[in-house]
């Protein structure tokens, strides 16, 4: 196979010590994700899942994407793994759409890698309960992270042109780089409108999303270790990326 | 044909408006990130044909399709047969055929120089096989496909 995205040597030096909390916290939300495929119909689905989360995840709401008719969706496979509705707990909400299911933490209010891992472990439990996971085809994990400056001044990650460093223009680059059985699309864009208890921001967005695929994962078997794999893993490339100057903004704290 | 399916939209930012994706063009099929090795693999090996008809498989047919309600295609599956496409080489101008099985499985059949066919399953579990010129057939997991690689170059 063709291998001109997916380099032998991960190109990002990962530090040994990392941080474990940074101030001011730049983590807009945090996603984890499994697509799978299953014999339920989507009309079933939200019963299923209501039914084991409902003594925490109280409040449900649709998304506008289920006003799409289901025919639609079903032929457009860019929609195929979005959600359409959310269950609302106090501290994260889960999302489920026909082939996805997911826990996401609430916007600007990242609650910490222990809370989410234990968290995690109560849904995967409820998710198994529930039984409409047939087969996991895709566990992945995604931060997104908010910086009011133009933050590719800050990342040891630019786009040059004629070899120097294209700087201050609008500028969004992605790529997708492989370690050991994880991807990793990794995306900067310095022209994002962020949400906030402030009103609207403009600003950078770092957005890192990080999956194994179907031979490398069960849900219910290996997915809470391959969630923490992909955590650590995007955590590593989060410190690799930023230089010493940006890092230092963040305050950080090592113990 | 070029390159990437937009990553699924986050609640979480929005991009201004001269960094959004222009409007989609017909004639470009955008793959899902790390996926563009995979589809060049496929257009190599299976052709045009190839290529669409998994690519069919994949997005539109879901559970209870055909006659006899099949299942939808396994990633796992799916995933299997990446791999072997990847590993095995054809004989020389063959174009495999490919086929989305009842359980949910994924076949390809060709024939080899002595115009004896050969076919191979790709499942949620395993790989089976049945090679006509040697009446050879079998199941192997996913973890021998280098094996099975192997036993058809022979």
């Amino acid at each position: 196979m063709k291998d001109i995205t997916m380099p032998d040597a991960f190109p990002i030096s990962i530090p040994e010590r990392l941080p474990v909390r940074i101030e001011p916290c730049p983590i807009v939300e945090a996603i984890f994700e499994a697509r799978f495929v299953g014999p339920e119909s989507w009309a079933t689905l939200p019963g299923l899942l209501f039914a084991q989360v409902r003594e925490k995840y109280t409040e449900q709401k649709n998304l506008p994407l289920a006003q799409v008719p289901e025919e639609f969706r079903r032929q457009d496979p860019a929609l195929q793994h979005l959600p359409l509705m959310q269950f609302l707990s106090r501290d994260f909400l889960i999302q489920l759409g026909p082939r996805v299911v997911s826990l996401v933490t609430k916007p600007n209010a990242y609650p910490g890698w222990l809370a989410i891992r234990e968290e995690l472990d109560w849904v995967v439990q409820r998710i198994k309960a529930a039984d409409f996971v047939g087969e996991t085809e895709r566990l992945g994990v995604r931060y997104v992270d908010f910086f009011e400056s133009d933050v590719f001044s800050g990342l040891r990650l630019h786009l040059a042109v004629n070899d120097q460093p294209l700087l201050g223009a609008q500028t969004d680059v992605t790529t997708v780089l492989r370690r050991g059985s994880l991807a990793i699309r990794l995306r900067v864009t310095n022209g994002a409108i962020v949400g906030t208890a402030q009103g609207p921001k403009p600003g950078s967005v770092l957005d890192v999303d990080a999956w194994f695929g179907p031979l490398e994962v069960d849900l219910f078997e290996n997915g809470l270790v391959r969630f923490g794999e992909a955590h650590d893993t995007i955590k590593g490339l989060f410190f690799g990326l930023l230089k010493p100057e940006l890092l230092a903004t963040l305050h950080p704290a090592y113990v | 044909m070029t390159a990437l399916m937009p990553p699924p939209p986050s609640s979480g930012y929005a991009l201004v408006n001269d960094l959004r994706e222009p409007a989609a063009v017909a004639n470009i099929h955008r793959t899902a990130p790390d996926e563009w090795a995979r589809e060049e693999l496929l257009l190599a090996k299976l052709g045009a044909r190839g290529w669409g008809r998994v690519h069919h498989f994949r997005n539109y047919y879901g559970s209870g399709w055909g006659e006899h309600a099949g299942s939808m295609l396994s990633p796992r599956a799916l995933s299997a047969f990446f791999r072997f496409v990847d590993a095995f080489e054809f004989p020389s101008g063959v174009i495999p055929s490919v086929f989305l099985t009842d359980r949910g499985g994924i076949e390809l059949c060709w024939e080899e120089e002595s115009r004896k066919s050969v076919q191979v399953e790709f499942t949620r579990t395993d790989a089976e096989f049945y090679r006509e010129a040697t009446g050879e057939e079998g199941a192997l997991a996913h973890g021998a496909l280098p094996q099975l690689v192997l036993r058809l170059s022979a």
